[in-house]
Order: C-alpha cells, then structure tokens, then sequence
C-alpha cells in the first residue's frame, strides 16, 4: 500500500484507539461513580461488591445501588451522549460552531410545556405532567423545523434565526407565567430549568436509553454527508452528490427528537451539547465517522463527571448537573480552547 | 463527436434579472472547452446550472443522454465535478480527508483499498504530498485551490466544470494545474472533458480545444481558439484593444492575446 494511504489508516487506528480509551475511562469512572454517594450504609468497595454479586447487601443497600444510583448514572451516560452527539450533528449540518442543542429552540419549547404543566396545571398525561408537556411541546418546535425544511430555498441562518425566534416568543410566555406563579410554582419551575439527573425514575431511564440507541446508529449514517456539509457548504455538497436542503432538515429533526427525549426527563442541560463536540474535534478533528462516537463518549464522561462531583461535593446537599457541567466544564473548556487556539 | 453534453435552451434569472439567455452547447467526448466571458457574464451561474446548484427557469442539460433533472443528485455527482471559485470552511479537515470527499460518490460508508490508492494517486498527481496531512484551513488560497481540484480528480467524473481554477495560483502552478487538466481530458481511453471558466484568454487560448465566449447572459461566439479569440470579438466583449499573435508551443500552435487598452465607450 502507498506511504500516504498508510500513514492515514495509522492515524485512524489511533483515533479510534483514543475513542476507545474516552470508552473505557467512562465506565471505569461509571463503576466509580456508583460506589460514590452520601449514604453512610454503603461504601464504595460494597458498592462495587454488591453490583458484581460478590457480596449480598441488604434491601436499602441493593434499593440504594439500583434504584437511586443505576439510574442517575445511567441517565449521565445516556443523557451525555446524546446531548453531545445532537450538538456535533447540529453544528455540522449547520455549519456553525457556535450552535448547540437547544439552539433551535427544543429546549424553550420544553421549558414553555413545563411551566403549562406547573402553573397552569395543564397537561395531557396528568401523572406525567412536566415530562409529557415538556416532550409534547418540544415536540411541536420539531414539527416547526419539519416545515421550515420542506420550504425550497431554506439556509442554514434561516433555522437558527428561527430558532432564536421561538426562544423569544416561548421565553416571554414562560416570564408571563412566571409574574402570575405563586411562590411554589416559582420554584417548582426554577428547580426544573436547572436540569438535573435524579428526575428520572428507572423504567424512565430504561425507556429513554432505549430511544436513544435507536436513535444513535441513525446519527453515523449522516457522518459522510456531514463531513461535506461542513466542510464546505451548500454547494460543496451538492456537487459530492449531497442534497444540502432534506439532509439538514432530517439531521434536525433527530437531534431535536434527541435533544426533547432527554430534557423533557431532565430539565434544561446545555452546556455538554456545545462543549463536548468542540472537546472531540480539538482531540480527533472533524471527520464525522470518528466526531460523531467521540463526541457521545466525551459527552457521558462530561455529564457523569459532573453530576458525580455535584452530587458529592457538598453531600447531603446535591448540586444539579446543569450547574455543575457549566461551572466545571466552563472554564476546562475554555482552558481546552485557548490552548488550542493555534492548532486547528 | 460523441455527445457527452447536451444543452438546449438553458436560461435562468436571479428575480427579474435574467444572467443566462438561451444558451445552447454540445460538447463531446475528450473536450476541453474554456468559458470566457466579462464579470457577470454568467459563467459561474452557466457551470452550476449544468451541476444543478442552480435550477434553470427553462431548458434541459443532458450529460450521456440523460437528463440531469431526472437523475440522482449521487448519479450527477458521479458523472460531473464541479471546482468552485473558493470554499470557506466551517470545520477544518486534513487535506487527506478532503480529496477522500471526492470519493463519497462511489462509497456507501466504508472505505476500501482502491479508494485510500485513488486519493493517493490524485494527491501525488497534483503534487501535494507535501502537505497531505495539513489542515485544509491552514494552507494558503492557492494550495486550497490544488486540494478542491483535486478532490474533484478523485471523484473521477466523465465532465469536469472548473470555476476559474487558476485564480489563486502562481505562474508556474497555473501552467502546472492546465497542463493536469489537459491531460486528464487528452486521455481517450477515458473519454472525459472539462468546461473551464477562466479569466486569462492565453491560457484559455494555449489549452482549450474550443473557445466559448459569453457577453451578457448569451453565446456570443463558439468555436477553436484562433475563430473566437479575434481582436474584433475582444474588443467588442471585453473593451479592450489587443494584438492577436500565432504563438508556438513545441509541436502545437495556438496564440497569443496582447492587450493594448482599454476601448472608451
């Protein structure tokens, strides 16, 4: 084989042996994070003892294990990937490296469903009130992207702008609410818009982990298309024999359906949706095939690493993953940025 | 002449302004045709009508007796190529991975053997091995110029529709990148052609089998080199007064435009 194609399958046996690595480190740290906690009946040894049945630890024990922490870890895993991968994929078809997964506007959508349920107490699934309605109305702004889509001529500024618009109109809504909540309500929606992995129950988890990895090998199969997306626009596509207009729109719709799965369970997580993808292409590059896994992997360890230092740092008290990814991931990211500012 | 394209009848307008009038070309098999035309002629607009980034008002555009509209934006892509005048990026790639777009065409997913060997052998023949493994973004207008064009060799079209390729290029490199593309055409195993839009009528007129030379949205005169390119025809297009010379160039002779001024109006 010719020198150049050999050394370009050497450096994709190392990127793929570096997204192996993120792989193995995520659910060593996941393994961790289950032995980690404020109970004072458990440890982390018993922990680990426990979940490989080596030891058999009483009902509070085992209910602590897989019924608190399963799921939590669970949903940072699941919840991380997916936030992430939306990003990447939305960034991408985009073409804009400043877009994340509620820039469309799900997010507001899911926030403006929530405060129906809260303050209004409207709600189609009255025992499921917040996630129905969150999930519902993120559900309506994918409806609204489908539509932009299949209008002729749509840019890719016209969904964000679009988007922008729909995170307007949902964010005076939810104010309007918010000036007539009683004091409760407030604070039931404020809670809500932290984001936050205790939430969901464990058949809640199982089902969202589900959709997602439904979802997910749909994601890799746009990974070529993205590449020429993103590398050089509209016309670059075209003339790889990439039709520009109906592959953004369907990358859209399955990162907003995403995006909706998580957050209608968790409330508001930004930030891993603009970091992680950013994190994995300073790490790998741009190449679609690769970013796409890289960016799950970088995404679960991310909001796992969060919530895990939230949820201990200052034990009893827990500190949403929202705030956490933003006030740990924030600065490293930056950090990440900066140092990389001359190496594209 | 085999007929490789086909146009009857194209036009197109951007809102009421109408850039392409009826415009009718056949270009066969093994052809190298240069575009020559003023700014805002309509030669960019006339190549991306024949690769469907634009969609004419009216008129159809075969390529081997098929017509475009009725194929797969995949099929088109597999039988032209289209190099655009520059390509911003929004997400920098190696120049390895960038030509290796060339091949999305022909691959589902997975890459093969022959596809890492053709955009290889497309890196060597354009010269970029020295910078394989850079980022498209870092490399200067005129590399990046190299890379599309050869991320289009890869591609391995029958037509090849180059918008102003040499724009950015030095000297030498613009004899280098015509001579590549006259190659590739010269080949009559492969029988492929290329429509150019360019600016420099001497290479058009040292390179190109056949000259078309557009003013205003229409043809204005279509023929070999030394039958378009008449000091009567440039001054009436573009403006200018010009000495037409017969040059020689080894054992081909083409000609050589001298520019004297401009026409005042």
């Amino acid at each position: 084989m010719d020198s150049i194609s050999k050394k370009y399958i050497e450096d994709s046996r190392t990127q793929v042996t570096i997204i192996a690595s993120v792989c193995a480190a995520t659910l060593l740290s996941a393994v961790i994070a289950m032995g980690l906690g404020s109970s004072s009946t458990l440890d982390s040894i018993s922990t680990i003892k426990i979940m490989f049945g080596l030891e058999s630890g009483s009902d509070l024990q085992s209910a602590i294990i897989w019924e608190l922490r399963f799921p939590r870890v669970l949903m940072a895993i699941i919840g991380g990937a997916a936030l992430a991968t939306a990003g990447a994929l939305m960034q991408g078809c985009l073409g804009n490296p400043l877009v994340s997964p509620l820039t469309l506007g799900v997010a507001s959508g899911a926030a403006l469903g929530a405060a129906f349920a809260i303050v209004l107490g409207i709600s189609i699934i009255p025992n499921l009130a917040i996630v129905a309605n969150a999930f519902l109305f993120s559900l309506v702004v994918v409806g609204i992207i489908i539509q932009l889509g299949n209008m002729r001529s749509v840019s890719a500024e016209s969904y964000i702008l679009v988007g922008i618009a729909i995170t307007f109109i949902s964010g005076a809504i939810v104010s309007t609410f918010t000036y007539f909540a009683t004091d409760a309500q407030l604070s039931q929606l404020t809670h809500w818009s932290f984001g936050s992995l205790s939430r969901p129950s464990l058949s809640n988890v199982v089902w969202i982990s589900g959709a997602i990895i439904c979802l997910m090998p749909s994601a890799m199969k746009w990974a070529w298309d993205l590449n020429t997306l993103s590398l050089g626009g509209d016309d670059f596509a075209i003339s790889s024999g990439v039709d520009p207009s109906s592959t953004r729109r369907n990358i859209l719709v399955l990162s907003a359906l995403m995006t909706s799965i998580v957050i209608a369970f968790t409330g508001l997580i930004g930030f891993v949706g603009l970091a992680a993808p950013h994190m994995s292409r300073l790490v790998i590059g741009n190449d679609y095939r690769k970013l796409i896994p890289c960016s799950a992997v970088f995404g679960s360890f991310l909001m796992l690493f969060a919530d895990t230092v939230g949820r201990t740092i200052f034990a009893p008290v827990i500190i949403p993953v929202g705030i956490m990814l933003a006030i740990i991931g924030g600065p490293f990211f930056m950090y990440l940025l900066l140092q990389n500012r001359g190496v594209s | 002449m085999t007929s490789l394209l086909k146009i009857e009848g194209l036009e197109f307008s951007w809102g009421s302004n109408q850039v392409l009038k009826d415009i009718n070309l056949d270009v066969g098999r093994n052809e190298f045709v240069a575009i020559l035309g003023v700014n805002g002629a309509g030669k960019s607009t006339f190549l991306k009508c024949i690769n469907r980034i634009l969609a004419p008002a009216k008129g159809t555009v075969e390529i081997s007796g098929r017509n475009i509209a009725d194929m797969s934006l995949m099929d088109l892509s597999k039988a032209t190529s289209y190099v655009p005048q520059s390509v911003r990026t929004s997400f920098s790639m190696s120049v390895f991975d960038v030509v290796m777009l060339g091949r999305r065409p022909h691959i589902s997913w997975r890459i093969s053997d022959d596809d890492h060997e053709r955009v290889s052998e497309t890196i060597r023949f354009l010269g970029l091995e020295d910078f394989a493994f850079r980022k498209f973004d870092r490399l200067s207008g005129g590399e990046r110029q190299r890379v599309v064009i050869a991320k289009a060799v890869a591609q391995d079209p029958m037509l090849f529709l180059l918008d102003e390729p040499t724009s950015d290029l030095d000297l030498r490199n613009q004899v280098s990148i015509m001579k590549k593309i006259r190659h590739i055409v010269s080949d009559v195993e492969s029988g492929k052609s290329a429509i150019v839009a360019i600016h420099d009528i001497n290479m058009a007129a040292r390179f190109a089998d056949r000259v078309v030379l557009l003013d205003g949205g229409s043809i204005k005169a279509d023929g070999t080199p030394s039958e378009v390119l008449t000091e009567a025809n440039i001054a009436d297009v573009f403006g200018v007064s010009c000495d037409v010379i017969p040059e020689e160039y080894g054992l081909s002779s083409s000609l050589q435009v001298l520019v004297k001024d401009e026409i005042e109006k």
